[in-house]
Order: structure tokens, then C-alpha cells, then sequence
């Protein structure tokens, strides 16, 4: 299953950002990409998540799959809404 | 099984920049000194540019050009981050080196930095040295001191 975002946050997913979504989403055991501007990365890699370089405005998907893929996307949205990061779209 | 010991070689991550070495806990920023990111050395910057810490590949280079990663051959994740809250400088007084998938050397030069501008333009010019998955590693400190980049060994890493 997969949830789509628009990054709000001011300078979009640099260390910060990335850092929090990263630890929201490694406690579970899901595979889950986040994919931008046609390219997925782990999104339980800090280094990857960064390295997609995702500005502010810009609309990134996470998909999860595995036995807690539901708890995960939920997860990520409270964190992305709560920190301010981004908001379901 | 012994063999299987002797493989497991060592990589030593060298100081990417001239200053002394702090520990993660004394950065002023609680993703760093609470290891958010991973384990990881802090340097106060005295003068001079950031040089690759090992050998490997380019695999971030930030917009921004405040940030850089660099994979070892043995799948270590390294994160240089020049100072605190250098994000909002939107690249002002960092000029990068390298590109994303470059091949780097130890104590290649990757990124010129004006120091006096980061002072005082950011929050702070402390750089933490993370090891972003370091959860697979195990990391070894090397004793607090002044560093010579490409030079003074931070940490030793090792597979789990």
C-alpha cells in the first residue's frame, strides 16, 4: 500500500527531516520505499533519503509492504504532519 | 573460523578537516548528539577544507553543498555535515570539489568552506562525522585530540 505527500517543510528533506522519517519508519518490519522524481530509495537509509535531494513543494510516495505496512504509512503520516515535514495529499 | 576473523578487516574513518575532535554528545543539536543519525566524532573547524575521511564513492552531495556522503568499499555510510543549521545558507560560502559518483581518495579535497562566513551566517561551524548505519557496525572511538585531515584516525569500524 503507498500514501503520497507534499513536502511542506521550509528547505525541504535535508538531515533533520530526513533523520525523523527514517526513525519513524526502521522500528517496523515493512519494506518501505519513498519515491521522488521516478526514483525509490529505502526509506529506512538516512543516506539515501537525503541523497534524493526532495525540495519543498515537492510530492513524494511512500509504499510499505509486509506484515505492518498500515501501522508504518501511519506512522509516517504522524510525523510528517506533526514535524511539520509534510501533509497527505 | 579463524579466517572468517581475519576478514573481517578494519576501516579507519581519518579526520576530513583541521581541528579538534569533540564528542557527538557536546553538538548543540539533538539529531546529532542523541545519534538520530548514527554514531559518529564531531571536529571544531580551525581552518582549511573538508577531505574524504576513506576511500569510496560520492553518493550525496546536498544542494546546498553543506552536506556529503560517502560510501566505503565495505558498505560504511559516512556523513560529513559542515556546521549546524548550514542548510538555510543555501550553498553560500561552500564551493564543492567532487560530484555524485565520483571515486575519492583518503584526504582528497571535497569541499572549499569560508569559515568567518559560516561563523557568522549559521549556527555553528561544528561538523559531525556520522556513520549513518552504524546499527550493522561496530564503531570504535579513538582518544579525544587535535586532527590532521587525512592524517588522525577518529574511528575504526568493523561488520558486526
Amino acid at each position: 500500500m503507498e500514501r503520497s505527500f507534499k513536502i511542506t517543510a521550509s528547505e525541504g528533506i535535508h538531515a533533520r527531516p530526513a533523520t525523523l522519517l527514517v526513525s519513524s519508519a526502521t522500528p517496523y518490519k515493512a519494506d518501505v520505499q519513498l519515491t521522488y522524481n521516478n526514483k525509490s530509495v529505502n526509506l529506512k537509509s538516512i543516506m539515501g533519503v537525503m541523497a534524493q535531494g526532495i525540495p519543498a513543494g515537492a510530492i513524494v510516495t511512500i509504499s510499505a509492504e509486509g506484515p505492518d505496512e498500515a501501522e508504518l504509512l501511519n506512522k509516517v503520516e504522524e510525523v510528517m504532519v506533526t514535524q511539520g515535514l509534510g501533509e497527505k495529499c | 573460523m579463524l579466517s572468517r576473523l581475519f576478514n573481517k578487516r578494519k576501516l579507519q574513518i581519518l579526520a576530513p578537516v583541521k581541528g579538534d575532535m569533540l564528542s557527538l554528545e557536546q553538538v548543540p543539536d539533538p539529531v546529532f548528539s542523541e545519534k538520530m543519525m548514527g554514531d559518529g566524532v564531531a571536529i571544531m573547524p580551525e581552518d582549511g577544507g573538508i577531505h574524504s575521511p576513506i576511500e569510496g564513492k560520492v553518493i550525496l552531495i546536498a544542494d546546498t553543498k553543506h552536506a556529503i556522503g560517502i560510501r566505503a568499499n565495505d558498505g560504511t555510510e559516512i556523513l560529513i555535515h559542515v556546521g549546524l543549521e548550514t542548510v538555510s545558507l543555501q550553498g553560500k560560502g561552500f564551493e564543492t570539489l567532487v560530484k555524485m559518483g565520483d571515486s575519492v581518495s583518503i584526504g582528497q579535497p571535497l569541499i572549499e568552506v569560508d569559515w568567518n562566513f559560516i561563523k557568522e551566517n549559521a549556527a555553528s561551524i561544528i561538523t559531525p562525522i556520522i556513520i549513518t548505519n552504524s546499527a550493522e557496525k561496530q564503531i570504535e572511538h579513538q582518544p579525544i585530540q587535535t586532527c590532521i585531515p587525512g592524517k588522525t584516525v577518529l574511528m575504526t569500524v568493523t561488520p558486526k
